[in-house]
């Protein structure tokens, strides 16, 4: 009897865990991706880590307390993931170059600006991009991402400012060059 | 609040909800005109970076949950039985295969059943053209429903080229072997041990192996091969 109890309790935990860990992926899975996306320039990578992110996130899913905090938890592995990528993979690592980034993330239906814009945010260095991305994509606040980056709050804000400061040169110095083609 | 810091403030956080500066906004209309031109920016910024996710990531990151779990949960059995259980797949495959190299062979399956953890892995269901493509080479083709493969792949079991599909089953995963039957004579025969179950048979020109962890499935799966799968010579 007692054994009986105690397996019915272990597969209605492993059910609990089910539904939760798909309600995760659901909920998150779009947002994560694009946060991988922009992280790493290379949608292909972003998809694997992705699904590595996931995966040890069912492992560890026991760990999560709070739902609200599921989003910077599952950036925390993501980044951890990334990174070990990066010991696991240092001699075939290739430097990829900002065409391919706008190919990578531009779509054929998408206008010309978009694709500008897109390879505008790509150039920049991942200090500046890291942050813009959690904060568009993700919708965290300049101390959320001082917490998941461990920064202070200054520093955040002033990678902030700058990164939109050099999308603007960028994008003002390109909307010029391009007129005076067109011209 | 000076200029700059306005500016830097908005830059940081073009949608802020900050009562200073929104009362620096009002108060002067340069400051407004540039604030909207930023959202403006914000706004091209969020489509921009908001491209479109991979067409079923969320089943596949399910799936593959799936898959590991089932993975990790045969990973515990004892090692001896697993040994075991590769053991008497190589010497089923063996039977009638040749006379020398079982060696070999019997290290081309094991090499064979570490990487079907790893195909499985990125593989979401396959399809049937996939699937008859490949078996093609072997003058065979799949008429019917099998079941959902999970993964279709050529091994080599000591250079003898098998085609090996992976079929989902009710309790669990299947493996289908198709060998060619010049390789070997013997057939109709089913085998079993602590941990798997296994039939093997030939349908015309083919040998077909299907082993499992479940009677039930492996029964169910050789039934749906011999109405599905048409071989000729």
């Amino acid at each position: 009897m007692g054994k009986i109890s105690e397996e019915s309790s272990v597969l209605s935990d492993m059910n609990t865990k089910q539904n939760r860990y798909e309600a995760l992926v659901r909920a998150l899975h779009a947002d994560i991706f694009r946060y991988a996306v922009w992280l790493i320039k290379d949608k292909a990578i972003a998809e694997d880590v992705v699904q590595e992110t996931f995966l040890r996130a069912w492992k560890s899913l026991d760990s999560l307390q709070d739902e609200a905090a599921a989003k910077s938890w599952l950036i925390t592995i993501l980044r951890r993931e990334n990174a070990r990528r990066f010991e696991r993979k240092q001699f075939d690592t290739v430097d990829i170059d900002d065409v391919s980034i706008a190919d990578d993330v531009a779509h054929s239906e998408d206008t010309m600006q978009q694709r500008e814009i897109r390879k505008a945010i790509a150039s920049l260095s991942e200090e500046y991009r890291e942050p813009l991305t959690l904060q568009i994509i993700m919708g965290f606040s300049g101390d959320e991402i001082a917490a998941q980056l461990d920064l202070n709050k200054n520093t955040v804000m002033t990678r902030l400012f700058r990164a939109r400061n050099q999308l603007k040169e960028i994008l003002t110095s390109q909307m010029q060059f391009g007129e005076q083609v067109n011209g | 609040m000076d200029d700059l810091s306005f500016r830097k403030a908005v830059y940081a956080d073009p949608f802020s909800k900050d009562p200073e500066l929104l009362k620096a906004a009002e108060q002067d209309p340069k400051r407004k005109s540039f604030w909207n031109e930023i959202k403006a920016m914000e706004n091209e910024l969020q489509s921009a970076m908001n491209i479109p996710v991979p067409e079923n990531l969320a089943e596949k990151l399910i799936l593959r949950q799936s898959l590991t779990t089932h993975t990790e949960k045969k990973k515990q059995q004892p090692w001896y039985l697993a040994l075991a259980a590769s053991v008497m797949l190589a010497t089923v495959l063996t039977v009638g295969v040749m006379n020398t190299g079982n060696n070999a062979f019997a290290n081309d399956v094991f090499a064979h059943m570490d990487h079907v953890d790893a195909e499985l892995a990125k593989n979401a269901a396959v399809d049937l053209n996939a699937i008859n493509a490949k078996l093609a080479s072997f003058n065979g083709q799949v008429n019917g429903d099998l079941g959902e493969v999970l993964s279709a792949n050529y091994c080599y079991l000591d250079k003898i080229k098998s085609l090996h599909l992976i079929v989902r089953g009710e309790n669990g995963l299947t493996s289908l072997f198709v060998v060619p039957d010049s390789i070997t004579e013997s057939a109709g025969e089913s085998f079993s041990n602590a941990t798997f179950s296994g039939a093997s048979f030939l349908l015309e020109s083919a040998k077909i192996i299907v082993v499992g962890e479940s009677k039930d499935d492996v029964s169910s799966l050789e039934q749906r091969a011999k109405r599905a799968m048409l071989f000729s010579a």
